[in-house]
């Protein structure tokens, strides 16, 4: 009875709301809450992050407000514009922020790439002021993370999108509107396919690693591709990202490559040659998730076949076939090793729900940056000490190499065990090094590279001494 | 009249021990997480579609239980409503057991990891009418053929809404495009709720004027006056232009007196605790006050243009709730307010006071962190000139790139220097 009568009084309540817009009103917002609920929101803040949705004006002030809280470790920047002008906002942290420290790697997430998937949005922003609150409160991991790490956090890749989901009213906040860009554009079917590239390589032979060669060429004059995945590429092309998370909602699970079957079946496990790894660095997202590590968990909808999903993970392709996704470009185009996360069952739950999603993946997000910090890192030189950029480095047994940077310095993410590396370089020898590797913290190895030249001069040399030493013994 | 009214409930009316929830209290905030979906989650499904089914019959063969309740039945609306909203949720559970239409995903590159719920909610034909009626527009006022909601349909639709999303913002965006779409349920109303009144002496030391009677007028100005009781709502009306927005007043006047009508007839029937009723109008007032404060704070912060005009966006969300609390910080830092935009004399320098206020906030905790830092020696000083200066620059640099408003920047800058 009571309980009736209470929803009916909502019912009241509400009409009370809209007695006191009706003041100075035009027609009201569809996405917003009622002002009533002001006084529960305010409850669900905490220490500055105050667990509602953020529209485009909201996040930019969020990300700002955060920056002048935490000047000496924070910078923002945008990557580009939407297709409607927003800016795609980041925001990077770190101790020298705006500066590429050699030898220290940078990690990225990205969030709300298909508008009407909200939560990974709202967690990135509340992610930021986390950050930055428990920097300034020395919390040893994150002071740690943040001295030894550049994050960048980019909120919302497709804010046009969900300036689009978030006006819709009630129900139909969901499933489809928004999902793409401003151009009906589904973004992550939009990066260029390499998955079909390497899956030939891997018969005929060709280089597994680094794909699009001319990249930037390529980039600029393909007309299919939104601004947003053009930015994207650019950001990724630009700095030399290790790791990263893209992510989503409508599932509950940590997603890892590759995405498209090999042989263009609709589900098929395909695993890609850092199979291990990968696996590891989804469980370690998931196991800090406990409804998406929960191996009793009803799947998202009755029907749903969840059946490739383990300990909270999956296999890309073992779950459904995807083409031209920003995951595996990632992996095939640049040293960047990223795996996608379906934070929600619903893609746009009520902001009541922020909260506990929060609760619920905060763990996961600093478990996965800490992830950064493992397998094997260093510096590719000359004998000169001079940094040897873009030289390969190689692991025997695995069949994907990356690269150093401009500083010479790499990261190469392995699983525990023994293994054999390789540096090498055009006109220089290639030096191999084994390796133990632990679980973390990463295993600091660095090459010094002779250059072709140089061993040519050495011989000589060599060459030159003898010729003495015999003519002297010989006496001619 | 009103007042000896409430008065009388107040002297009468035993005091129950039934917890009052779900009610809005200007100075508290709402203990129980009221927005919890997994509203089945409550009872088992079996029980759940047992009651549904023995409503169903009910509303077919609607029962005469309680005396005295000849043609218009609440309670039995309630019931209805009830078995409504259980209905549509057994629905979607069985909905997700259907399968999906797209079983080869290849194909489907737009559904990505979800089957097609919606689709199915929408040719759904076994739902019940009611639902069916408001299907396709779950916001809308008028039923599928075109015809407007009669008052009863849009105050179960609204409860419906409720008992299902358990979402306030749903039900108020209902509400309020049933106001600023104008459409005048006045007469609906009316009749809606002219159906049953008929127990005179109940409604004698319940309603406010005769029940019938008032009904039958039309709601204007001149019948007010016993709404002076409820001062704030009193000033909300007399603050309204009576020519430019003549309807919204009247329908101002409409919900408040539908408000106190509904709760009559809740206690009246048993549905509500008289306690409950009593406190609820003892609130309402004040309700009003803060809502319609709040509303103002909000409006004027859609008063800014934005970055670029949207054209789908007129307001945006509420306004960080950081602001209310930085209010005191304003005040203690004394921040002078951009006075040179006189256009909007109250809106303008509203709206930039409640961002000014976070980046307040923010800036604050900085410098804290940064003197606690910098404990040794007397660098204190050195420190802030120095941030200062790096402030500025790149708060320039962020306007160069579209990063923060010009109006921003300079509040940022002049923050640092009044420090």
């Amino acid at each position: 009875m009571a309980a009736r009568g209470g929803r009916a009084l909502l019912a009241l309540c509400g009409a009370l709301a809209a007695c006191g817009w009706l003041l100075g009103a035009g027609a009201q917002e569809p996405g917003a809450p009622a002002a009533g609920m002001r006084r529960r929101r305010r409850l669900q803040q905490e220490d500055g992050i105050s667990f509602e949705y953020h529209r485009y004006p909201e996040l930019r002030e969020a990300l700002v407000s955060v920056w002048l809280q935490c000047t000496a470790i924070s910078r923002i920047y945008t990557v580009g514009r939407s297709f409607e002008g927003r800016e795609l906002l980041v925001i990077e942290l770190s101790d020298n922020p705006g500066v590429h420290e050699p030898g220290e790697p940078e990690f990225k997430y990205i969030g709300n790439m298909h508008g009407n998937e909200a939560v990974g949005r709202e967690l990135l922003i509340f992610l930021a002021q986390y950050l930055c609150n428990e920097y300034q409160k020395g919390n040893e991991t994150i002071v740690n993370l943040i001295h030894n790490t550049r994050i960048h956090i980019m909120p919302s890749l497709n804010p046009d999108g969900f300036e689009k989901a978030a006006s819709q009213p009630g129900e139909l906040k969901d499933w489809f509107v928004g999902r793409s860009n401003a151009q009906g554009i589904d973004l992550n079917r939009n990066f260029p396919d390499l998955d079909r590239i390497v899956y030939v390589n891997e018969k005929e032979g060709g280089p597994n690693n680094h794909l699009l060669k001319n990249l930037k060429k390529i980039v600029d004059q393909n007309t299919k591709l939104a601004p947003e995945t053009k930015a994207v590429i650019h950001w990724i092309m630009d700095i030399p990202f290790v790791l990263s998370a893209n992510l989503h909602g409508g599932d509950l699970v940590a997603n890892y490559p590759y995405d498209e079957t090999r042989s263009g079946s609709a589900h098929e496990y395909s695993s890609c040659p850092d199979d291990a790894i990968f696996q590891s660095l989804a469980r370690a997202y998931s196991s800090f998730n406990p409804p998406m590590s929960d191996p009793n968990r009803p799947p998202c909808r009755k029907n749903d076949d969840d059946s490739s999903f383990i300990d909270g993970t999956t296999n890309g392709a073992a779950w459904y076939s995807v083409p031209g996704g920003m995951q595996d470009f990632n992996y095939l185009s640049s040293n960047c090793f990223e795996i996608t996360v379906e934070l929600s069952c619903e893609k746009f739950p009520p902001e009541e729900t922020l909260k506990s999603y929060w609760e619920d993946n905060k763990n996961s997000l600093i478990s996965y940056l800490e992830q950064i910090h493992r397998g094997v890192k260093g510096f590719v030189r000359d004998l000169q000490g001079n940094p040897i950029a873009n030289a390969t480095i190689s692991v025997e047994g695995i069949d994907h190499d990356v690269t150093s940077a401009k500083d010479g310095d790499y990261w190469r993410l392995l699983v525990p065990g023994n293994y054999k590396l390789t540096a090498s370089a055009p006109g220089y020898l290639a030096i191999t090094k084994k390796v133990a590797v632990p679980y973390s913290p990463a295993v600091g190895v660095d090459f010094e590279l002779e250059s072709f030249s140089e061993r040519k001069e050495e011989e000589k040399e060599e060459l030159m001494e003898w010729w003495k030493m015999m003519s002297e013994t010989l006496n001619f | 009249m009103g007042f000896l009214w409430t008065g009388t409930w107040i002297l009468v009316l035993v005091l129950q021990s039934s917890p009052i929830q779900a009610f809005p209290k200007p100075g508290g905030g709402q203990d129980k997480p009221l927005h919890n979906r997994e509203l089945s989650a409550e009872r088992p499904l079996n029980e759940q579609i047992a009651e549904a089914e023995a409503d169903k019959i009910k509303k077919t063969y609607p029962p005469e239980n309680k005396p005295g309740e000849s043609n218009y039945s609440f309670v039995d609306n309630l019931n209805l409503l009830k078995a409504i909203t259980e209905k549509e949720k057994i629905e979607k559970e069985r909905q997700s057991i259907r399968s999906s239409p797209y079983d080869n995903k290849l194909n489907v590159e737009d559904v990505d990891s979800t089957k097609n719920r919606r689709l199915i909610d929408d040719y759904d034909s076994t739902k019940s009418g009611l639902n069916h009626k408001f299907q396709d527009d779950p916001d809308g006022l008028h039923q599928l053929d075109g015809t407007p909601l009669t008052a009863e349909d849009i105050v179960q639709k609204i409860a419906t809404r409720i008992y299902e999303e358990n979402d306030r913002g749903v039900f108020d965006k209902i509400v309020s495009k049933l106001l600023n779409l104008g459409l005048t349920p006045m007469a609906a109303i009316q009749d809606g709720f002219t159906n049953g009144q008929n127990d005179e002496t109940v409604s004698n030391t319940l309603t406010l004027t005769n029940g019938l009677e008032r009904r039958t007028k039309i709601y204007n100005e001149d019948n007010f006056e016993e709404l002076q009781y409820f001062p704030n709502f009193y000033a909300l009306l007399k603050s309204i232009d009576s020519e430019k927005e003549a309807k919204e007043k009247e329908t101002l006047i409409t919900i408040m007196k539908t408000l106190i009508d509904f709760v009559k007839m809740m206690v009246k029937y048993g549905t509500i605790s008289p306690e409950e009723g009593v406190s609820y109008l003892e609130n309402l007032d004040e309700t009003i006050a803060l809502q319609t404060k709040n509303k103002l704070e909000k409006n004027v912060t859609d008063n800014k243009s934005k970055l670029f005009p949207a054209p789908s966006e007129k307001s945006h969300e509420e306004t960080d709730s950081t602001k209310e609390e930085a209010a005191k910080m304003e005040k203690e830092y004394g921040t002078s307010k951009d006075s040179t935009k006189d256009d909007n004399p109250r809106g303008k320098t509203e709206e930039p006071k409640g961002k000014t206020e976070a980046y307040l906030e923010a800036i604050r905790k900085n410098i804290e962190w940064l003197k606690k830092h910098n404990k040794k020696g007397n660098k204190e000083d050195y420190d802030l000139s120095k941030m200062r200066d790096f402030i500025n620059q790149q708060a320039d640099a962020y306007v160069e790139k579209g990063i923060l408003d010009k109006e921003e920047a300079d509040a940022i800058k002049r923050i640092y220097s009044s420090l």
